[in-house]
């Protein structure tokens, strides 16, 4: 069993107990560990420590609520959809794991019946059986190609420049992709990606593949994978409930805009609710978040760039529109609608496990539907309306999360990671800086950039900070 | 020969529309529909797949997005565009979203996409709501844009169109001018925002961004 009871069963948590909160030289002010953000990995790693007898910690988060990269809209009577991260699926062990332990339970994602195509004004129902009718021969090829790309440091495949030479594009584009296939291509590698074909770099994606067992069919369909199964109250309950057990440790709205001496004994993070000062710091952001800090001295170069560089350009705006009852079902359509050219992207049915109400969540073109949510909704419902019936006109209530634009927190979706930039970048992502650890799902073995990568990065960073604690004592 | 294949094609349909139902026509024409635009796009922007699709996530179709938080790029002076992305690039315009993917562009993508954008045709901004009162103090304000923003400020050189830009991305970059986050090479647009109080600055913003671009513009917009 993954998680936060490895610790113990590794035999940590005696020596953690001895180790951590064992009174050292030096102020009483100074804590052990200071965690920045309060998101999946930085409270996995929050509550790890708590669980190994830790208690000299805290977790800094800049938002008023925790969650990072997951947020659940209250559509009322306890019921929520998602804005942010929300689906598991095969393979992803340590965050099921972990909504065990929290007792969040899990329901499938809805998919039975029709998807809705659009293309201009042509209108196609077709029953994919939950996938996205994804090419197989160019799935096997990219399955292929995957299997010698390490999911968590791509940089490392034997054949890692000549891969990311390329984009996915530059590959599709020698596959012959016919003309009607290719806005298939564009919505997949975007969905999956969180970039466009030409953007997304190669050995990038290959890793996302690898990730899912070198299987495309597990990274981008529904059933059977990463989109297949939803949390009970919502992908945010996992870092609510871990919250609340942390409640004494955390600090809200309290960005960190300064680290200094992160290579001496003792580091100071600068907040807007004064001066922390701890022996490791849990780096729980990504690295494009991290070039909102000033770091005193300079980071290495090596370091410095990979921030500077990291592709925080892709922040994705997903909306949700609430209905009386998923009135679609009905029809035998599952809801699920792809536009050709957007500006949806891919609606699907996000109704709640009872389906006593009814949502088409949308993944939409940030720019191709308006800001004021009144335009948004009669845009957007007109869609839905030649999609699915004229019932889709009289929605109850509307949702919209503009990741870019919601707070300076987030900046952006999964990291879109352009060609060359792994094979040129890569090797500063995981080496700590001092005392920094670096931490965020971005850095995980497996799943980086999903929840479950989260969960894995919380978990390592505590090991981490733990042996490194230790190991000093 | 022709007649022969014309009975070959409706044998072919009739064939589809037999085995496949009536959804057969329906499939057809949506094939037809995302050949007819694959093929629209390759000879607007070339082949696919096209660096601008990343562009217009944000930027709208085509460049011309109907959001006002992001900018228009449809119609706006090439020599200005580029000089953005070179910005972003080197960060002489801060930006976290922009100047990583700035970086990822040479000089040829870089002039591939400015030129790509500037022939696209720019449209009223018909998402965004005026205050009467606001743009009418706008209009007061907003005399000397017209010097270098070219005239019905439709962009020139390296300045930027501003008729049916959005809202509130006019907003943040006077702002921006006014606390110097932004700074413009002239010393111009600092100084004039900064000289603008809040409410002047929206006054601004609203005028502009609803002023009717220049190929759309029907009657006098100066004498409304």
């Amino acid at each position: 069993m993954a998680g936060a009871s490895m610790i113990g069963g590794l035999g940590l948590a005696a020596r953690a107990q001895s180790a951590v909160t064992k009174p050292r030289d030096g102020a009483a002010d100074v804590l052990d560990v200071a965690i920045v953000g309060a998101g999946l990995a930085g409270l996995t790693t929050a509550r790890d420590l708590n669980r190994a007898g830790c208690q000299s910690f805290v977790v800094l988060e800049a938002r008023d609520r925790v969650g990072g990269r997951t947020f659940n809209h209250d559509l009322g009577d306890g019921r929520v959809s998602e804005a942010g991260g929300q689906w598991i699926g095969p393979g992803q062990t340590a965050v099921v794991d972990l909504a065990r332990e929290l007792e969040v339970d899990t329901f499938p994602t809805y998919y039975a019946g029709k998807t809705v195509f659009l293309a201009g004004d042509a209108r196609l129902a077709v029953d994919l059986h939950g996938t996205f009718g994804t090419d197989e021969k160019i799935a096997a090829k990219l399955n292929a190609l995957a299997r010698d790309v390490p999911s968590g440091a791509p940089w490392l495949a034997p054949n890692a420049a000549e891969l990311d030479a390329l984009s996915v594009g530059d590959w599709l584009a020698q596959q012959a992709i016919a003309p009607a296939d290719r806005v298939g291509w564009d919505a997949t590698v975007l969905l999956s990606g969180g970039a466009t074909p030409a953007q997304m770099g190669l050995l990038h994606f290959l890793s996302m593949v690898n990730s899912a067992h070198s299987d495309y069919a597990q990274l981008d369909s529904i059933k059977d994978s990463a989109q297949e199964t939803r949390f009970v109250g919502g992908s945010q309950i996992l870092s609510i409930k871990m919250a609340k057990e942390l409640d004494a440790h955390l600090r809200m709205t309290c960005p960190v805009r300064a680290i200094t001496d992160w290579d001496g004994e003792v580091v100071s993070l600068h907040t807007d609710r004064g001066v922390v000062r701890a022996r490791r710091v849990v780096m729980a952001i990504h690295p494009a978040l991290c070039n909102r800090i000033d770091f005193s001295p300079n980071l290495p170069n090596e370091r410095a760039m990979l921030q500077r560089h990291w592709p925080a350009y892709t922040p994705g705006r997903k909306t949700a529109m609430v209905y009386a009852r998923p009135f679609w079902r009905d029809k035998g359509l599952n809801g699920h609608v792809l536009q050709a050219g957007g500006p949806v992207l891919w609606a699907y049915d996000n109704s709640p496990p009872d389906a006593a109400i009814g949502v088409i969540n949308s993944f939409i073109q940030n720019g191709a539907v308006p800001s004021d949510p009144e335009l948004a909704t009669r845009m957007l419902t007109a869609i839905y309306a030649r999609a699915l019936g004229d019932d889709a006109l009289t929605p109850q209530q509307y949702h919209d999360v503009d990741w870019g634009t919601c707070d300076t927190w987030t900046l952006t979706c999964v990291a879109a990671i352009p060609p060359r930039f792994w094979t040129t970048y890569g090797k500063a992502l995981h080496p700590p800086c001092g005392r920094l650890i670096w931490s965020g799902t971005e850095t995980a073995d497996i799943w980086a950039g999903y929840m479950d990568g989260a969960v894995r990065a919380g978990h390592r960073s505590a090991l981490q900070v733990l042996n490194s604690l230790g190991a000093h004592a | 020969m022709t007649r022969r294949i014309v009975i070959g094609v409706v044998v072919v349909v009739s064939v589809v529309a037999i085995v496949l139902g009536p959804q057969a026509f329906d499939y057809l024409r949506f094939e037809r529909n995302l050949a007819d635009a694959a093929k629209a796009s390759e000879a607007d922007g070339g082949a696919w797949p096209q660096r601008a699709d990343e562009c217009t996530l944000c930027h709208g179709h085509q460049g011309d997005s109907v959001n006002q938080v992001y900018a228009d790029l449809a119609g706006q002076p090439a020599e200005y565009l580029a000089a953005q992305l070179h910005a972003f690039a080197d960060g002489h315009r801060a930006s976290p979203f922009m100047a990583p993917l700035a970086m990822t562009l040479n000089d040829g993508d870089v002039d591939r996409l400015s030129a790509h954008f500037a022939r696209q045709t720019a449209t009223n901004n018909d998402t965004f709501a005026p205050d009467a009162a606001l743009s009418a103090q706008g209009k007061h304000l907003s005399g000397s844009c017209a010097a270098c923003h070219g005239d019905r400020f439709m962009g020139r050189d390296r300045n930027p169109r501003l008729a049916g830009q959005g809202y509130d991305y006019l907003l943040a970059q006077m702002n921006a001018y006014a606390d110097n986050t932004r700074s413009d090479p002239t010393g111009a647009m600092n100084a004039l925002a900064a000289a603008l109080s809040d409410v002047d600055r929206r006054a601004v913003a609203t005028y502009l961004a609803s002023y009717p671009v220049a190929e759309n513009v029907e009657g006098d917009h100066e004498s409304n």
